[in-house]
C-alpha cells in the first residue's frame, strides 16, 4: 500500500523526480556479519568431518565436525559441530550443521517448510581415502570429503550438480560468553575484538547484541551452470549477476521508500532459494534462514569475473556459478534440490514449502483499490462507475483510512458508519470488499486491541523486556508478537464475525507493513535486539528465554499472514477459502498470501520491473502476485495506463492501486478512446478467468509457477536463459507484454525450433513458427499473447460485471493444432469459493483433439459437480484439412453440428454444440 | 443443461407465440428484449439481417443463445453477444435499455423481472410499486417546482431591474468619465505650463549645485591621497617604496578581527594575493580597505554594534516603502508617476530657504498645479474602475431571465465536522478548518457547465489555491430547485475538487420541469 510516504513526502516536497534514500539502508560494510565475513577467504576449509563418529539412520547421516587450528604443527580441535545429512523424496536432500554444545540453543526458522519434509532412504555405499558415498532410493549421490570438508552431489544422470564448501567459505561462529574487560595489556586485543561483536551502530540506531557475533556463510557451487535465479524479492533482472565489483544481493524484508529498479538492495520480501540452469541440468538450493542474509554471486561467464579467477577455478571452462550465503544468526540448514529440469527444482522448493492452496476464484479477478476510497458514497460510486461504463470488476479495496483513526478491526464511526450494508451492496453485484489489517497496534488508552495487548502481554518486548514502541501510521504503536501462541489465538479470533463486525465472508484481508514497517526503527523496521517469544524450557533464562528479532525478521510476516489465513478459516468454520494479500514475503508465504509489488511508480521502468518481479517470486514458490496497476506514486499518463492494464491482465494478481495524493485514475477518468482500451484488456482477463483458475488449481497439486521462464518449458534453448520481459502461462499461453513508450513493434521470442513448436496470435489465430525473435507489430491496443499450438484453452466469452456471475456461463473452447494437428489441454470446475471441492465437489477435465475426435474426459473420475455450464463454441486454430461433418455425442444421444471455416487464418468454428460440461462428452469428426 | 435444454424444447415458432402472450400488453409480437420502435425489424416470416447489414441468418437463429451478428442484433434477448442491448418495458414505470451482459446474471436490473427470465422468481416485477413511488416523487418535485417558481418569478423581475439599473449606472458612469477626463486634460496642460516655467528658473540653482558638489569630491580626494601616503610611509619601515607582507603583519590596524595577529586571510584582504604592494596600489585598493579601521583605531567612530543597527533600520526603512508601493500598485496601476513627482517636489521644498521669492513662487504654483492633476487623475480612475465592476458584473450570465442576478455576492455558509464551507454566489469559494488556519480559496466564479441544455444546472468556480503537489483546486456546484436558497451538501470526490448541492428558487421552472418530465417518458 504505501510506506512512510505521508511523512516523507511532505518534508521531500520539492524534489520532482523519486529516488530511495539509500542512507537509510546498510551497505554490506554497514552491516556487521556481512563486513566480518564477506572478505573471508581461506586456501583450505578449517571444518573437517570426524571419520570415526559417522553413523546412518534411517534417512540420516550423522557426525561430527570439528573446526581445527591449521596453523600449529599439531592441529587441534577449535570447536565442535554435528552434521546431519538428509535424504528427502523427490531428489532432495538436507545438510544441517550446528554447534554440537552451544551456550544456548541456536535459532531455526519456524514456519518456511510446510511441515516435516519426507523421508526417503539413505545408505551408505562407502567409506574409503576419507571419503564417504551415500546414495538415496532414487539415484542420486553425495560424496563427502572430510578434511577439509566438501559435499558433492550427483543427479540422477551421474552428474556433479551441487557441490558445498568448494570456495571453503563455510562458517558457523560459536557462540561465546561476553568477556568482562581485565586491566591485562595482552588481553587488550581480544577486548577491542569485542567491542565490535557485542554492539553495533547504524546512524542514531543502537544494535545490543547480546549473543554477540553468531554469522552462519556457505558456498554453493553449480559447475555445470549457464545462469543461476531466484533470491527474490530485488529489482534486478530475473537471472542474477556477478556481485564481485558491487554489493552483494541482500534479503531483509523492508519497507523501502521509493525504491529503486535493477538493484540487489532488500526491498520487502526475502526468499533464500537460487536456482542453476544450464542446458545440461538444473538444480537448487533453499537456505533455511530466516536472519538478514546477503548472497555474493560469481558467474564464471560474466565478463566482469577476471580470467585468472576463471582459470584458477574451473580451469578456464566458464560455465559455472558460485553463490554464497552469509546470515547475521541460525544455523547451516540448507536443501538441496537436485532436479534435474527446471520444472523438476521448482516442484521440489514447494514440496518443502508448500504451494499455494486453491484461491477464491473472484480473486484471480481483477481489484480496484486506493488509498483510499473515502467513504461508504465513495465506495458506491466508485462500485457504480464500473456497470456505468460496463467494465467488469470483482472488487473493491479499502486502505487504512476505512479505519476510526488508524486503529485496526474498527471502522470509522462517520465515513464507514454502515460496513453491512455497503457491503451488501457490493455482493449484490457479485462483488467482494477487501480491507486492511496492519501488524501494528495504535497505543491509545481505550483501543480494546491496546489494552488487551498491554494487559495479557501480546505485544513484541524491546532490548529491556518492556513493551516496544513505534512510529507507524497511528503514531506510536507496539506490535503484536505472532511468535507466541498466544497472541495467535487472540489474534485469529478478532476474525471472528462477532469480533470484527461488518466484516463476512465477503470481505477478505490485505495485511501491509508487516516487514514490519517502523517509521523510525533503523532501516525503518525493528532494532534487532527487540525480543519475540520463545517457548519457555527448563534451564534457559535470561538470554536464551527469548528470540531476538535477529533471528526472526524475514519471518515475523509469515507468521502475521498465518495467522490472518487461519482467523479467516476459522471466522465461518473453514467453509470459505480466504483471500490475504500480504506485502512481507518470505519462503512460504504461498500457503497464506498472495503478493504485490509494493510501492512502485507509475514508470515505464517499474512496469518493465513488475514482470520480472513476479517471474521470479514464481519460481520462488509465490505464484499469486501482481505490481500496482498504474503505480502506486505518480500518475500514469494514457498510454503507460493502457500498457500496464494489458500486462496486468496477464499477471495472476490483477490490481489497480494509487497513493492518496496522486490524481484520481479510475478507467472511466480516462479519455474514452482509453477507457475503451483498458475495458478491453480487462475483459480479456475476465474471458481467460477459467483458464487461470484452471492454472491456479494445478498449481496448488503439482507446485510448479503458474507464470513460468520460457525456459520451464524450453530448458534446451540457450537464448531463453536470459529473457525476462516475456513467460509462459502454464504451459499454454506466451505473453510479451509491451513495455516501453511508444512501442509501435516488438521482438517477440517464439521457442520450440526443435520441437516444432507453433505459435497461434490469440487475436487472429495466425501462426508463428518457434523461430526466435519474430518482429511484431503493436498498436496501443495489442498486447502480443500466443496460445502454444498443442493446447487446448477454455473461455468464457459473455463477460459480466463481476466474475462471480458468470459461473454458469457457456465455454468457447479454443484448440491450437500443433505439427500433428493434435492438441489438449485442461478445465477445472467447482463452486469457486468453498472447500466442497476437498470432497470431490469439482471437475476436472480434459479436452483432447485429434483430426478423428474431439473428446471431454475427466481426470479425477471420483469429482463431480453440477455445473450449467456448456459449450457455446469450439474454435479450431491452425486446421489445414477441415472436416466434412460432425456430431456430438453425450449420455448416449448424437447431435450434428453446424461448422463454418474461415480460410484466410485457418480456423474452423463448431456453432453451438450446446454440450453440458457437467458430463463427459465426445464429438466425431468425418471427412 | 439448462441452457441446451431451452433450446430444445423452444423451436422458435412457439418461441414466438410465448412472446405474444408475454407482450401482449403492447400488441405488438416482438422477440425477447426487442423495444417497440425495433420491432420491425424482427419479421419471424423472414431471414434475419443483422442490423449492421453483415450476414442474413434463418429466423430461428435469433435469440437462439448464440452470437452470429458482429453487432449484436441477433440476440437482443440473451447474454450470446458481448455488445448487445436488452429493452426491458417495465410496464408501470420507465422503459430500460441494459448490456446483454447483464441477462440472467443472477442480480435484478429491469424492475418488470424479464433481465432474469432463467429464474424468474428471483425476480419479481415491482414496476409498478417502483412507478408509483417515482410519480409520487414526481409529483412532489412538480409541486416544489411550481412553489419555487412564484419566487423565481419574483427575482427575475428583480433580476432584470438590477440588471437595467446597472446598465443605468454604467451609462451615467460613462458621461462622468468623460468629463472626468476633460477636466484631467485641462489640469495636465497647465501643469506642463506652470512646470516648463519652475524648471528654467530651477535650472540656475541646480547648475550651481552641481558644481559645489564637484568640488567638494575633488577636495575630499586629494585629503584621502594625503592621508594614504601618510599611512604608507608610517607602514613602510624600511622605506623601500614597496608594503611588503612582513611589515603589514607588524602593524596592528591590519589585524581585522583583532585576534593579535595578523594572518593570510587578512594578508589577502588587504593586498590580495601578492606579497607586496607599491605606494599607488596601497592608495587605489588597500587605503580605502584600512580607512575604517583606522578610524576605529583612532576613535573616530564605533561601527560594531551601531552599524549592525544602522543597517537593520535602513532595511526596515527600505522595507516599508516598498510594501506600500506594491499595494499601490495593486489598487491601481495608473498611480506609478506621482510618487516620484511628490519626492521631486519634496526634495525642492526641504530647501525652501535658498531660492528667491520669484523662483519660490513658480514652485509653489507648480506644486498646486501638480496636485490638482493628480486629484483629476484620480477622479478617472476611479470611474473607470466602477466602470469595470458593471461591465463585469453585466457581462455575467444570471440566466436566461437573469433569475440568478440578485444573488449575485450572497453568501452562504455550510458546516460539516471539519470545515466551514462558504460560497458567494458568483464570486469565489472558501473553505475554513473549524480547527482555526487560514482560509483557502475553493475557486473563483468561473462559468456554468451543465450539461445536455440544462447549462444552468451546474457552476464552476476555478482557479483556487492550488493543492500541494497538485492542480489548483476547483468547485462544482450543482444547482437545483428548493424554496429557500442553501447548502446541502459539500464533498471532496476529486483531490481538491470541491462538489456542492445547492438549492435556489432561481432554479425551479415549472414549464421547464415539465418539459424534461414528458422527454424523460419517451424513453
Amino acid at each position: 500500500m504505501k510506506t512512510l510516504s505521508l511523512l516523507l513526502v511532505v518534508a521531500l516536497s520539492i524534489t520532482s523526480s523519486l529516488a530511495v534514500d539509500r542512507n537509510n539502508f546498510k551497505t554490506c560494510e554497514q552491516s556487521g556479519f556481512c563486513k566480518r565475513l564477506r572478505p573471508f577467504k581461506s586456501e583450505k576449509s578449517q571444518y573437517a568431518l570426524n571419520l570415526d563418529t559417522v553413523m546412518v539412520h534411517g534417512n540420516v547421516l550423522g557426525a561430527e565436525v570439528v573446526t581445527q587450528d591449521n596453523q600449529g604443527e599439531k592441529k587441534h580441535v577449535l570447536w565442535r559441530y554435528t552434521l546431519k545429512l538428509s535424504a528427502l523424496v523427490d531428489g532432495t536432500f538436507r545438510v544441517e550443521l550446528d554447534e554440537s554444545e552451544p551456550l544456548y540453543p541456536r535459532y531455526r526458522t519456524q514456519l518456511a517448510l510446510d511441515g516435516e519434509p519426507k523421508e526417503d532412504s539413505l545408505k551408505l555405499i562407502s567409506n574409503e581415502n576419507g571419503k564417504l558415498t551415500v546414495a538415496n532410493s532414487q539415484g542420486h549421490k553425495v560424496i563427502i570429503t572430510a578434511d577439509p570438508l566438501k559435499f558433492e552431489f550427483y543427479n540422477k544422470n551421474g552428474d556433479l550438480a551441487v557441490v558445498l564448501n568448494d570456495n571453503n567459505q563455510l562458517i558457523v561462529e560459536p557462540l561465546r560468553v561476553k568477556r568482562e574487560k581485565i586491566g591485562d595489556d595482552d588481553e587488550a586485543a581480544a577486548v577491542e575484538e569485542d567491542e565490535s561483536a557485542w554492539s553495533e551502530n547504524f546512524k542514531s540506531h543502537h544494535d545490543s547484541k547480546p549473543r554477540g557475533n553468531e554469522a552462519v556463510s556457505l558456498d554453493v557451487a553449480f559447475p555445470e551452470a549457464n545462469q543461476v535465479y531466484g533470491i527474490p524479492q530485488h529489482t534486478d533482472n530475473f537471472y542474477l549477476k556477478t556481485t564481485t565489483s558491487g554489493e552483494p544481493y541482500r534479503l531483509y524484508n523492508l519497507d523501502v521508500f521509493e525504491y529503486e529498479l535493477d538493484s540487489r538492495m532488500a526491498i520487502y520480501g526475502a526468499v533464500p532459494v537460487l536456482y542453476s540452469h544450464s542446458k545440461r541440468h538444473s538444480a537448487g538450493v533453499f537456505w533455511h534462514n530466516s536472519a538478514e542474509t546477503w548472497v555474493d554471486v560469481v558467474n564464471y561467464a560474466d565478463e566482469t569475473v577476471v580470467s585468472s579467477l576463471v582459470n584458477l577455478v574451473t580451469g578456464g571452462r566458464k560455465t559455472r556459478v558460485d553463490a554464497r550465503f552469509m546470515s547475521e544468526s541460525g544455523v547451516i540448514d540448507v536443501f538441496v534440490l537436485l532436479g534435474d529440469k527446471p520444472a523438476d527444482v521448482f516442484r521440489q522448493y514447494t514440496r518443502l514449502t508448500g504451494a499455494a492452496p486453491l484461491p477464491p476464484k473472484f480473486s484471480l479477478a481483477y481489484h480496484q483499490s486506493r488509498w483510499n476510497y473515502a467513504d461508504e458514497n465513495e465506495v458506491r460510486s466508485v462500485d457504480e462507475g464500473f456497470d456505468a461504463n460496463d467494465i467488469p470488476a470483482d472488487v473493491i479495496w479499502l486502505d487504512i483510512e476505512y479505519t476510526d483513526r488508524k486503529k485496526y478491526f474498527t471502522w470509522d464511526p462517520e465515513k464507514f458508519a454502515h460496513p453491512t450494508e455497503m457491503v451488501a451492496n457490493l455482493t449484490a453485484k457479485g462483488r467482494k470488499l477487501v480491507v486492511i489489517i496492519d501488524p501494528h497496534i495504535k497505543r491509545e488508552a481505550g483501543y480494546f486491541l491496546h489494552e488487551d495487548a498491554t494487559e495479557q502481554g501480546l505485544y513484541v518486548k524491546n532490548k529491556d523486556g518492556n513493551d516496544y514502541e513505534g512510529w507507524c501510521w497511528p503514531g506510536s504503536s507496539s506490535y503484536l508478537d505472532f511468535f507466541n501462541p498466544k497472541v495467535m489465538d487472540y489474534y485469529i479470533k478478532r476474525y471472528q464475525f462477532d469480533n470484527f463486525p461488518g466484516t463476512s465472508k465477503d470481505v477478505h484481508i490485505w495485511n501491509d507493513m508487516n516487514e514490519p514497517s517502523v517509521f523510525n526503527g533503523p532501516e525503518i523496521t525493528m532494532p534487532k535486539d527487540c525480543r519475540h517469544y520463545k517457548p519457555p524450557q527448563d534451564g534457559h533464562e535470561g538470554i536464551s528465554s527469548y528470540w531476538e528479532h535477529r533471528h526472526v525478521h524475514n519471518e515475523y510476516g509469515l507468521f502475521h499472514i498465518s495467522g490472518t489465513h487461519q482467523g479467516m478459516l476459522d471466522r465461518d468454520g473453514g467453509r470459505y477459502r480466504p483471500f490475504v494479500l500480504t506485502r512481507s514475503t518470505f519462503a512460504g508465504t504461498q500457503r497464506y498470501a498472495a503478493v504485490w509489488t509494493g510501492d512502485n511508480s507509475a514508470e515505464w521502468g517499474f512496469l518493465e520491473a513488475s514482470v520480472r518481479m513476479c517471474v521470479s517470486l514464481a519460481a520462488s514458490g509465490i505464484s499469486h502476485c501482481g505490481s500496482d496497476v498504474g503505480g502506486f506514486f505518480k500518475y500514469p499518463e494514457e498510454e503507460l495506463m493502457t500498457r500496464w492494464y494489458q500486462a496486468g491482465a496477464y499477471q495472476p494478481f490483477f490490481r489497480a492501486h494509487s497513493h492518496i495524493e496522486t490524481k484520481r485514475r479510475e478507467p472511466w477518468l480516462y479519455p474514452a478512446a482509453t477507457m475503451g482500451r483498458i475495458r478491453d484488456a480487462i475483459r480479456r482477463r475476465y474471458a481467460l478467468m477459467d483458464f487461470w483458475y484452471t492454472l491456479f488449481y494445478e498449481h496448488s497439486i503439482d507446485g510448479l509457477p503458474v507464470m513460468r521462464p520460457l525456459f520451464q518449458e524450453f530448458p534446451q534453448e540457450e537464448e531463453t536463459f536470459t529473457i525476462d520481459d516475456t513467460y509462459l502461462l502454464g504451459d499454454r499461453l506466451l505473453v510479451r507484454p509491451v513495455l516501453s513508450e511508444g512501442a509501435t513493434s516488438v521482438k517477440v521470442y517464439f521457442p520450440g525450433k526443435d520441437s516444432k513448436t507453433l505459435w497461434y496470435d490469440t487475436d487472429s489465430y495466425q501462426a508463428y513458427p518457434g523461430n526466435g525473435y519474430t518482429t511484431i507489430d503493436v498498436n496501443i491496443a495489442k498486447t502480443p499473447v500466443y496460445q502454444r499450438g498443442g493446447t487446448v484453452i477454455p473461455r468464457k466469452e459473455r463477460v459480466r460485471r463481476a466474475s462471480t456471475l458468470m459461473a454458469d456461463d457457456p465455454y468457447t473452447i479454443v484448440v491450437a493444432l500443433d505439427e500433428q494437428n493434435k492438441a489438449s489441454g485442461t478445465l477445472y470446475i467447482d463452486d469457486g469459493e468453498t472447500f466442497d471441492y476437498k470432497n470431490n465437489k469439482y471437475i476436472y477435465g480434459r479436452i483432447t483433439y485429434t483430426p478423428d475426435n474431439m473428446t471431454y474426459k475427466f481426470i479425477d473420475k471420483n469429482a463431480h459437480y453440477p455445473t450449467r455450464s456448456w459449450v457455446e463454441r469450439i474454435v479450431i486454430a491452425g486446421i489445414k484439412n477441415p472436416p466434412k461433418s460432425a456430431k456430438l455425442v453425450q449420455e448416449g444421444k448424437v447431435t450434428p453440428l453446424q461448422m463454418t471455416l474461415h480460410r484466410g487464418n485457418d480456423v474452423l468454428v463448431v456453432r453451438k454444440p450446446a454440450a453440458a460440461m457437467a458430463k463427459e462428452w465426445e464429438i466425431h469428426f468425418t471427412y | 443443461m439448462f441452457y441446451s435444454a431451452w433450446d430444445k424444447q423452444l423451436g422458435s415458432s412457439i418461441f414466438i407465440i410465448l412472446l405474444l402472450v408475454i407482450s401482449a400488453q403492447s400488441d405488438v409480437p416482438r422477440p425477447r428484449g426487442v423495444s417497440l420502435s425495433k420491432a420491425s425489424l424482427y419479421s419471424p416470416t423472414k431471414d434475419f439481417t443483422c442490423f449492421d447489414g453483415t450476414s442474413t441468418i434463418p429466423f430461428s437463429y435469433v435469440n437462439d443463445d448464440y452470437c452470429d451478428c458482429f453487432d449484436g442484433s441477433d440476440e437482443p434477448g440473451t447474454s450470446a453477444c458481448l455488445n448487445g442491448v436488452f429493452h426491458c418495458t417495465n410496464a408501470g414505470h420507465r422503459p430500460q435499455n441494459i448490456p446483454s451482459s447483464r441477462v440472467n446474471d443472477g442480480v435484478c436490473d429491469c424492475c418488470d423481472g424479464t433481465d432474469e427470465y432463467a429464474n424468474q422468481e428471483a425476480c419479481p416485477d415491482i414496476c409498478e410499486e417502483l412507478g408509483k413511488e417515482a410519480r409520487v416523487k414526481a409529483q412532489q418535485l412538480a409541486e416544489l417546482h411550481k412553489a419555487g417558481n412564484s419566487i423565481r418569478l419574483e427575482l427575475i423581475e428583480k433580476g432584470n431591474k438590477k440588471r437595467n439599473d446597472m446598465a443605468e449606472q454604467l451609462s451615467q458612469l460613462e458621461k462622468d468619465k468623460f468629463e472626468a477626463q476633460k477636466m484631467k486634460e485641462e489640469k495636465e496642460s497647465l501643469k506642463n505650463d506652470l512646470e516648463a516655467k519652475e524648471n528654467e528658473a530651477l535650472q540656475v540653482y541646480r547648475d550651481a549645485e552641481e558644481k559645489e558638489r564637484q568640488q567638494k569630491a575633488e577636495l575630499e580626494k586629494q585629503q584621502q591621497e594625503k592621508e594614504a601616503n601618510e599611512q604608507f610611509i608610517r607602514f613602510d619601515s624600511n622605506n623601500d617604496g614597496v608594503l611588503s607582507a612582513d611589515e603589514i603583519k607588524v602593524v596592528n590596524v591590519f589585524d581585522k578581527n583583532k585576534d593579535g595577529e595578523v594572518d593570510a586571510e587578512e594578508l589577502k584582504y588587504f593586498i590580495g594575493e601578492k606579497d607586496s604592494i607599491d605606494k599607488e596600489e596601497f592608495i587605489d585598493i588597500t587605503y580605502p580597505l584600512l580607512k575604517p579601521l583606522l578610524m576605529l583605531e583612532q576613535g573616530m567612530f564605533r561601527p560594531a554594534e551601531n552599524e549592525e543597527e544602522a543597517e537593520e533600520s535602513e532595511h526596515d526603512d527600505e522595507e516599508d516603502p516598498k510594501i506600500t508601493d506594491m499595494e499601490d500598485l495593486g489598487e491601481d496601476e495608473g498611480h506609478d508617476d506621482i510618487p516620484e513627482d511628490d519626492e521631486h517636489h519634496e526634495e525642492q521644498t526641504d530647501d525652501t530657504k535658498k531660492y528667491d521669492d520669484d523662483t519660490q513662487k513658480l514652485i509653489d504654483e507648480a506644486t498646486e498645479a501638480r496636485r490638482q492633476l493628480a486629484e483629476a487623475e484620480r477622479a478617472v480612475r476611479e470611474i473607470e474602475s466602477n466602470i469595470r465592476l458593471f461591465q463585469q458584473n453585466l457581462e455575467k450570465d444570471y440566466g436566461l431571465q437573469q433569475e440568478f442576478a440578485t444573488l449575485d455576492g450572497e453568501c452562504i455558509e455550510y458546516e460539516d465536522k471539519e470545515y466551514v464551507y462558504k460560497l458567494c454566489l458568483f464570486q469565489k469559494v472558501t473553505q475554513k478548518s473549524k480547527n482555526g488556519g487560514m482560509e483557502i480559496g475553493l475557486g473563483d466564479w468561473g462559468e456554468w457547465v451543465g450539461e445536455d441544455g440544462n447549462k444552468y444546472s451546474v457552476m464552476k468556480y476555478t482557479n483556487g489555491i492550488a493543492c500541494w503537489n497538485g492542480p489548483n483546486r476547483l468547485t462544482i456546484v450543482n444547482v437545483s430547485c428548493g424554496l429557500e436558497t442553501k447548502i446541502t451538501s459539500v464533498t471532496e470526490p476529486f483531490r481538491c475538487e470541491y462538489k456542492m448541492n445547492l438549492i435556489t428558487p432561481a432554479a425551479c421552472d415549472d414549464s421547464n420541469y415539465t418539459q424534461q418530465q414528458s422527454s424523460h417518458d419517451e424513453l
